[in-house]
Formats: structure tokens, sequence, C-alpha cells
């Protein structure tokens, strides 16, 4: 807020005012629309408006109870308290797709926004309903498109904030855990060669083309092409299978 | 006016016509004649067709007679009788109907041509055989000919107004016709036995009658009826399947018996024979396929075997130098599609051959502790080369096929390693001995031009042409800066601008730089020469500014331990350069200097040309008898490595300046050093010299030019992305690495590597629907 022009934070203030948005949003609403504040309740009204059957001011109690002390946020400890008040481990995949609804920018943390928003779009609004609605989101996992956005989200959810790759015991973790959903008889060879050849961190373009070749490649490599555009490491990761006889040429 | 006189004008007019036309000499008393008959045959009464066909076969027979005879005079008919002829079938065309003869006239016509094809032509040839066919086939050929245009004069009116009124056959088509069903569909088989028998003959060597041939081919030409279809079928076919087998069988006997060269001869001699045929006695056309057979059967089917040929294939020929036989063999093959390949490809095969042999031969040499080898082979690589371009400039006629055969073949072997070093490497070395040559050795400036030229040829071939200006640079630089007396700063230039015009001017650029740098450095010390008041140290001191990214890296030595006086030196020139520019940062480099120092040995004063680190190290020896080698590395934070080397230079080497204990070739951080006072040479100056890491230098090179290559390929792959914007991997890869193979021959992975990297710092973005393209970001 510190960067806006005062008519343009008067604009914010009067917006959050009137829709009853967040800031955020209206920031980005306002912003999209060149500032102009009839445009931007246009652009707002005629968004579709996230279900309301769950009650902000009940989440807004559910929130308090798992924020940080100190921060307004939902921190390790909040999170630990909600994985067993939701009776689910802290690791079990699941999780990941919670946060996916909730689009969280970084692992083991919530914002205010995510949080209430996240549960807002599932359309719950207490534990129970919260609870019931997991089996749907652990079926999710097997639809193949929300998959992707998922395995992809994961990336920019797992890695440490401010970096610009992921740590690799961290990538193999994640691998581990999604690929559990996803048969790929392949991925223990990959992360004993990322642990052999490579062991340095993971870049966002390895991760998301570990998925295509995973879901496009044959497991006996037969339809591998080494002139296509996979990342270096993957062509090494073909060669390794090659030499270590994993894989007949 | 009446129809009767218009008539008469009409009539007058044709007949004169016709008596142009009909040969008749005597043009001069024949148009009264001619105005008196028409006239009188005007008024007399109709002409019925008996009676002109009576007067027609009459002259006819007279035709046939004197055609029989073979007189030679111009005029056959008596042109009386040949305007009666003339007249009475005008006359009996233009008769009023029932008396319009016109059609019968023409039918007439034919039945005189087929009778004469018929009774008189085929008899007499079916008469004769073998040669004597053929002469009496030419012969009556000839007469027929001469029989068809008489009748076509005494025939002509009918030609000109009924014939083209009512769309039927020309007579001369007409009479080739019956010619062609009469006469030539019952003779052409056995003509055409004759006449291929007749060229077996003559291409066996013997004397045949090619006027004869001429004709009789003629006969099958015009048979075609304005095509050369029965030409072709009848007799051309026949007569290119007689060659086929021919020189096949040629051939195969050929390739047994000669050599390569006797072979070549033979078939060029083959090929002029059948040319010369075709103009002798073929129709034109036959010309193409003919001399297509025998390249086929004589050159292409046994080309592998004839190349190969053991002691006289190409190989042999290139190694015997026979000049005249190569090219032979390139004219053979030229005119051939697909014909020179092969043949440029056993020169390529040789060259290479010739150019590992030179490998090999300085490989073993340097794996046996030899380098001389090593240093001789560029230049047997310049010689080879220039043996090899004389053959493609003359032999083979600068073809560009020889040319690339060329290439190819000296790109395989001057991009091998010999001796731990690369192709690269060896060349920039081969130019710095060139240009350090002194007194006898020193070349002409003419050759050393030539020799330029060829380097720059060579340097064509080398892949990795930025190792190349990286080693060259090395070089350029240490002898810009210790052997300057010895540089020609000319022919320095020369081969610098002679890189910049081959490779451009960004290959060059910092090789420009030094050598302008080393021209500003001179001034730079006239200036600071002039303003110094007094010596300070008491020391001459020359100081050599240069820009850091025009010169290779070197280590900088600021934290070395200077004596005193050097000290002063340093500050002197630091206050000087600070008040002309306060923008540029100096940064000392001691490793590259060089000092004068006089040694006061006890027989007498010697002066010594000595590194700056050499110096720095006798100069202890002023205050201190002995040291050890860790006291001196205390005393200079000099680095071990670069001390061991100093030590070694003045204690183990060609000089002792230092007595070392104990008194061995290596040195240890324990060994004590003292100065040698009976230290003694003939000469009153020498020049200690000290071994320049070289290993290291090579390894840094191949560091520094891996570095470049990184940013050349970012460079390259950004260039390409932002011109085109969206590119699949295949072809961003395919650009990326032609654009770059002027310079070096990039790794496809490090390519890859690349875009990955790119990727990560937002350049390029993968397109979402498909892994394969990539998405420049601006």
């Amino acid at each position: 807020m510190h960067k806006l022009s005062r008519s343009n934070r008067d604009k914010v203030q009067q917006f959050v005012a009137i829709t009853g948005a967040s800031e955020k949003n209206a920031l980005q609403t306002l912003k999209a629309s060149d500032w102009q504040l009839e445009a931007a309740f246009d652009v707002f009204y005629s968004q579709p408006q996230p279900r309301s059957n769950a009650d902000v001011r009940r989440l807004e109690e559910l929130y308090n109870r798992y924020k940080d002390q100190y921060s307004d946020m939902i921190l390790a400890d909040g999170i630990s308290v909600l994985c067993t008040d939701l009776q689910v481990e802290p690791q079990d995949i699941v999780t990941l797709v919670l946060s996916w609804h909730m689009n969280a920018a970084t692992a083991c943390e919530f914002s205010r926004e995510e949080f209430v928003g996240g549960l807002q779009a599932l359309g719950v609004d207490s534990i129970k309903k919260l609870q019931e609605k997991l089996s749907f989101m652990r079926s999710e996992l097997k639809d193949e498109q929300k998959f992707h956005e998922i395995y992809n989200f994961a990336f920019g959810w797992a890695k440490e904030k401010g970096q610009k790759s992921l740590a690799l015991d961290t990538a193999i973790g994640m691998w581990q855990l999604l690929f559990a959903e996803r048969e790929w008889p392949l991925v223990n060879h990959w992360c004993d060669f990322l642990q052999d050849r490579h062991n340095k961190a993971i870049s966002k373009d390895t991760w998301e083309q570990l998925l295509e070749f995973a879901r496009t490649v044959d497991p006996s490599l037969s339809n591998y092409d080494a002139e296509g555009a996979w990342p270096y490491l993957i062509d090494e990761f073909v060669e390794y299978l090659y030499d270590k006889s994993v894989v007949e040429k | 006016m009446d129809h009767g006189d218009g008539s008469v004008v009409l009539l007058e007019r044709h007949s004169v016509q016709a008596a142009r036309e009909g040969l008749i000499t005597d043009a001069k008393d024949s148009p009264p004649s001619l105005l008196l008959s028409s006239q009188k045959m005007y008024r007399e009464t109709i002409i019925d067709f008996e009676q002109g066909c009576k007067c027609l076969e009459a002259g006819v027979s007279e035709l046939k007679r004197i055609l029989e005879e073979e007189t030679t005079s111009e005029t056959l008919i008596d042109p009386k009788q040949y305007l009666e002829l003339y007249t009475t079938i005008y006359n009996m065309c233009i008769q009023k109907h029932p008396h319009d003869y016109s059609q019968r006239l023409y039918n007439k016509y034919r039945d005189i041509v087929e009778h004469y094809a018929k009774k008189t032509v085929l008899p007499s040839i079916q008469q004769k055989h073998d040669e004597y066919l053929l002469r009496e086939l030419s012969r009556r050929w000839g007469h027929y000919k001469v029989f068809v245009k008489w009748l076509s004069h005494f025939f002509n009116y009918l030609e000109r107004f009924f014939i083209s009124q009512r769309n039927q056959p020309p007579l001369l088509e007409v009479a080739m016709k019956s010619f062609r069903d009469r006469v030539y569909l019952e003779v052409q088989v056995s003509a055409k036995d004759v006449v291929i028998a007749l060229i077996h003959k003559e291409r066996e060597g013997e004397q045949i009658d090619r006027e004869l041939l001429k004709n009789v081919l003629d006969v099958f030409v015009q048979s075609g009826m304005g095509t050369i279809e029965r030409y072709k079928e009848d007799l051309e076919m026949f007569l290119l399947e007689e060659t086929e087998s021919y020189y096949a069988r040629k051939a195969s006997s050929w390739i047994q018996e000669c050599s390569c060269p006797e072979y070549m001869i033979k078939s060029e001699e083959s090929l002029k024979k059948e040319k010369e045929r075709v103009t002798h006695y073929l129709h034109s056309s036959t010309e193409s396929k003919l001399v297509e057979i025998v390249q086929d059967i004589l050159l292409v089917s046994v080309e592998k075997h004839l190349l190969e040929k053991e002691h006289s294939g190409c190989s042999a020929l290139l190694r015997d130098d026979k000049i005249d036989d190569l090219s032979r063999m390139y004219m053979l093959y030229h005119p051939i599609p697909k014909g020179l390949e092969p043949v440029a490809d056993a020169f390529r095969v040789h060259v290479t051959r010739e150019g590992n042999a030179l490998i090999k031969q300085a490989q073993d040499a340097a794996a046996n502790g030899s380098f001389v080898e090593a240093q001789l082979l560029v230049g047997k690589i310049i010689d080879l080369h220039e043996k090899y371009m004389v053959y493609v400039m003359g032999c083979f006629k600068n073809h560009a096929f020889f040319h690339k055969a060329l290439k190819e073949a000296f790109e395989v072997f001057c991009n091998k390693k010999v001796g731990g070093s690369y192709g690269p490497e060896l060349l920039a070395n081969f130019c710095d001995s060139l240009f350090k040559k002194s007194g006898n050795d020193k070349l002409s400036d003419e050759a050393m031009e030539a020799t330029i030229d060829n380097v720059i040829k060579l340097l064509d071939y080398i892949s990795d042409k930025d190792i190349f200006a990286e080693f060259y640079r090395k070089k350029l630089a240490r002898r810009l800066l210790f052997d300057h007396h010895k540089v020609n700063k000319e022919h320095e230039t020369s081969m610098i601008t002679k890189l910049k015009r081959q490779q451009g001017g960004q290959y060059t650029s910092k090789m420009e730089g030094m050598v302008t740098d080393m021209q500003l450095a001179k001034e730079f010390q006239k200036g600071f020469k002039g303003s110094l008041t007094k010596k300070p140290g008491g020391i001459d001191l020359a100081v050599t500014v240069l820009t850091t990214i025009h010169w290779p890296s070197y280590k900088k030595s600021t934290d070395l331990n200077l004596p005193r006086e050097m000290v002063q030196c340093v500050e002197a020139f630091n206050s000087y350069y600070q008040s002309i520019t306060t923008a540029r940062k100096l940064s000392w480099i001691y490793s590259l200097g060089t000092c004068h120092v006089i040694g006061s040995f006890d027989p007498k004063p010697i002066e010594l040309v000595l590194s700056t680190y050499q110096a720095v190290v006798l100069c202890l020896f002023n205050d201190t008898e002995r040291l050890t080698c860790q006291e001196i590395i205390e005393q200079l934070n000099l680095s071990h490595e670069d001390l061991v080397r100093v030590l070694i230079s003045l204690s183990c080497a060609k000089y002792r300046i230092l007595n070392k204990e104990p008194a061995s070739k290596s040195i240890a951080t324990t060994d004590v050093f003292e100065f040698n006072s009976k230290f003694t040479d003939t000469m009153r100056r020498i020049k200690v010299s000290i071994p320049p890491p070289s290993m290291e230098e090579r390894e840094k090179v191949v560091e520094d030019v891996d570095r470049d290559r990184r940013y050349a390929i970012d460079a390259c792959i950004v260039r390409i992305m932002k011109s085109r914007k969206v590119l699949p991997h295949q072809q961003l890869v395919a650009q990326c690495a032609e654009q770059l193979s002027r310079m070096f021959k990039p790794d496809i992975k490090m390519i890859k590597k690349r875009i990955e990297d790119l990727m990560a710092r937002d350049y390029l973005e993968r397109d979402a629907e498909d892994h394969h393209i990539f998405k420049y970001v601006a």
C-alpha cells in the first residue's frame, strides 16, 4: 500500500468499503481496470462470487483458532493442530491438496486470505465439514488434469522462499509422495540417479518436465527421443538407465 | 469484261510463274511460246481424261528412262515437254464440271508414285544384299526424290489449288508415304542389320563408306514423315542396344587388362569416336544417348573398380603426381551426373590418409618424449595443403566438390590432439615461433606473407577457432611484452588484419587492443619520464600500462613485499597516474616485470637480466647471508609454487647465482640458500630465464574459453529467440549450432544446458501446450 498515491489509496479503501472484498483483491481489480472505480466494480461483480454458504464469520473464528500468537498467519504449530483436528498425518498428501485449494504460497503456512478464501471456495465452514471433504480431495489426485496442476503447484509450494530451485531432498520427498499416487516405475531410479550423479537443487523446468516425461515416455524408453527438448538432466537420466542396464537399448 | 478474258489473264500469270519455278533455264524465249500455246489451248476443245493421261504417262516414262540412265545434266526433261505436261494438267483441272478431273488426277498421281516405288524401286533393292543393298537403297532413294520432284512440278497447279482447297494430303506426303509403305517397310530390317554391322566394323577399326551410311540413314529419318520416330524405333534402338553390349564386352576385358590411365585413355578415345560417328552419319539427336551409354558402361559401372585399382587407381595417381591422368579423370567424369562424387571422395580419403600419417608421426614422437615433430607438424600440414590445393585448382578445375573434399580431409586431422596439445594450440605456437624467428632463419617479407596466408587457411579447418584466438593472444602478449625487440610490427599487424578479414572484427578486437596498448604505453612512459625530477629509488623505471580487458587474465600481485627502492618506484608512478586520470584503477602485475640488476661478484660485476620475482629474491641477499626457503616465503609473501620456480632458475639451472644446501635439483622448504660471490661468466650481461608454468597455462586457456563459450551460446540463443519469438527446440539448437560453428563446434548438451539456464533466468519459457516449443519472454 505504501507505494500507492493518495488518490489510489482512497480508491482502494472505497472499493473495500463497498464490496467487502479483501485489500489484495481490491488492489488487483483496480489495477486491472486502470484505477477506474466504476469499471472495477463492473469487473468485481461480474466475477463468479465465491460460494457463500460458508459463513465468513465462522471461518474467521476457525482461523483465529489456529493462528500464530505473534503474527497474522497460521504457522507450523497451527497446522499441526489443524491436522490433529482433521485426524490426518501432517505428511499426508491430502495436506498438499488442501494447500492447493487454498492456493498457499508456501508449505506449512497459511495467510488469513488463503485460509478463509480456500475454505470458502471449498464451501466448508467447520472442521467437520472439511473432514467430510477429505475423501473428495483425495479423489482429485486421480484426475489427470488436477494431478498435473497439483504437481506443478507443489514445486512453488515446497521450495524455500526466495529460492528459484527446489532443494534435492525436498524434491525427492515430494516425488516419492506424488508418484505414490500415480504409478511411475522409474521413480526410485530417478531419485537414486539424482543423489548419485547430480546432487544439486532441481529447477522448475526439470520439475515440470519430469511429469511430462513420466506421462509420455514409456518406461522401456522405446519412444524416447534423444533429439527432443527434454531437460539436460532427463537426458542424463536416460543415459544412466542404459549404463546401469536398467533398460535395454 | 467477260469471263473468258479474265481466265486468260489468270492463265498468263500462272504460266509465267510455273516457268520461273520449273527450272526452265532459257527464260528469254519461253514467255511468247507460252502465251501462244495457252491461247491456243483455251480456244481448243475440252481434253478428256484418257487423252490427258496418255500425255502424262509419256512424260513419266521419259522421266523414268532418264533416271535409269543416271544422267547428271541439270535439265532432265525437255522444257517443251514439261510445259506441255503442266498445261495439260492445268487445263484438266480448270475445265468445267463434269470435265473437271482434279480428283482423278490426284488419284492418278498416287498411282504413278505407288507404281514406281513398287515395280521399279523395291525389286531392284531386294535383289541386292549386304553393303550392295545399302548402295542400291541409297541410289534408288536418290532417284525417287528426283522423280517426285519432277512430278510435283507437273502437278504444281493441282497442288496449289485443288489440294489446298480440299485439304488433301500434299503431293510430297503422298509420295513419301508410298515410299515408306512400298519400299522402306520391306527393306528396313535387312538395311538396319547391314548398317549396324558396318558400324561394328568401324568400331573395330575398319574403314567404311560413311557417305553411304549417311544417305541410308537419311531414308530412315525421312520415312518418319516429319518425325524421327521411324529412325528411333527401327534403327536407333537397335544401335543403342548393340552399343551397350559392345562396350560392356570391352569394359570387362579392359578393366582386367589395363591400368587405370590406359583404361581412361581408351574410354576417352571411344567417346571421341562415337561423337565423330554422330557428326558423320548419325542423326544429331542420337549423340546424347550414345554418349550416355558409353559413359554409363565404360565409366560409371566400373567407377569404383577403376578408382580403387591397386597400383594405378586414384590414390596411386595422386601419390605419383600423375597430373595428366588426374585431369583426364576429371574430364571424363565431369559431364556425368554424380560422376565426380566418387572421385572427390577418393581424393578426400587420400588426403586424409596423408594428413593422418603426419599426425601419427608427430604423436608417436611425442609419446617418446620428442616434441620436435609436433613443432614441425604445422609446417608440414601447410606444405600438404599447398600441394593438394594445386591439384584442386589444376587437375580438378577448381570444382566445388574438390574444395569441399579438401576441406573435409583437413578438418579431420587438423583437429586432432598431438602430445596433449590441440590443433589450435599447435597452430598458435607455430605462429609464435614464426614471428620470433630472427637471424638466418628470418623469412623474407613475401615468404612471411605467404606463410601467414597459409596459417589463415588452416585456421578455417579448425573447429575451435576461439581456442586458437585464446592461445594466440597469450603468445602475442608474451611477444609484445618480452620480445618486443624481435617483433616485426608489420608482420603482426598483417596477421591480425588477415584474421580480421576472415573471422570478423569481434575475433580480433582484443588483439588489436593489445597492439594499440603497447603504442599508448610508450607515449605514456615518455610523459612519466618527463614528469620526474629524479629517479625514484635510484631506479630507471619503465611502466607499461595496459587495458585489462584486452589482455589475458594475469594474476594480480599487489601483496608481494617489494624492496624499499621498488616501493618508491611504485608510489611515484601511482601518484603520477592519479594526476593524469582518476577514472581508472591501476593494478600491478609484478610477475610480468623485468629487472636489470648489477651483480657484484668477486671476479667481475655482471649485469643480470631478471624477472621481478627473481630480482626481489636476490635483493634479500643484500642484507642477509643465508636464508631458508621458508624464510624467503615469509619475507616476500610469495606463493610457494612461484618461489620454487624462481629458486630453481637461480640455483639449479644454467647460472648458479645462489648456492643451495643440500645441492640437489629439487627445492624443499628447509633448503638453505646463500649468495654465490664466486659466480662468473664469459659474458658481461646474462639473462636468467625462468620457465613459465606451462601446464597450468593450458588448463587456464581451456577454462577461459569454456566461460566465453557459455556467454556466446547465451547471446546466440537470446538473439535467435528475440527475432523468432517462438521456435521448436530442434530448430533452436540447430540454428544456434550453425551460427556458432564459425567460432567453435558447440556441444549440443551445452546448448541444452544454456537453454535451461535461460529459462531459469526468465528469458525463455516452454509453450504450455507443446513442451518442445520455446517462447521468448520479453
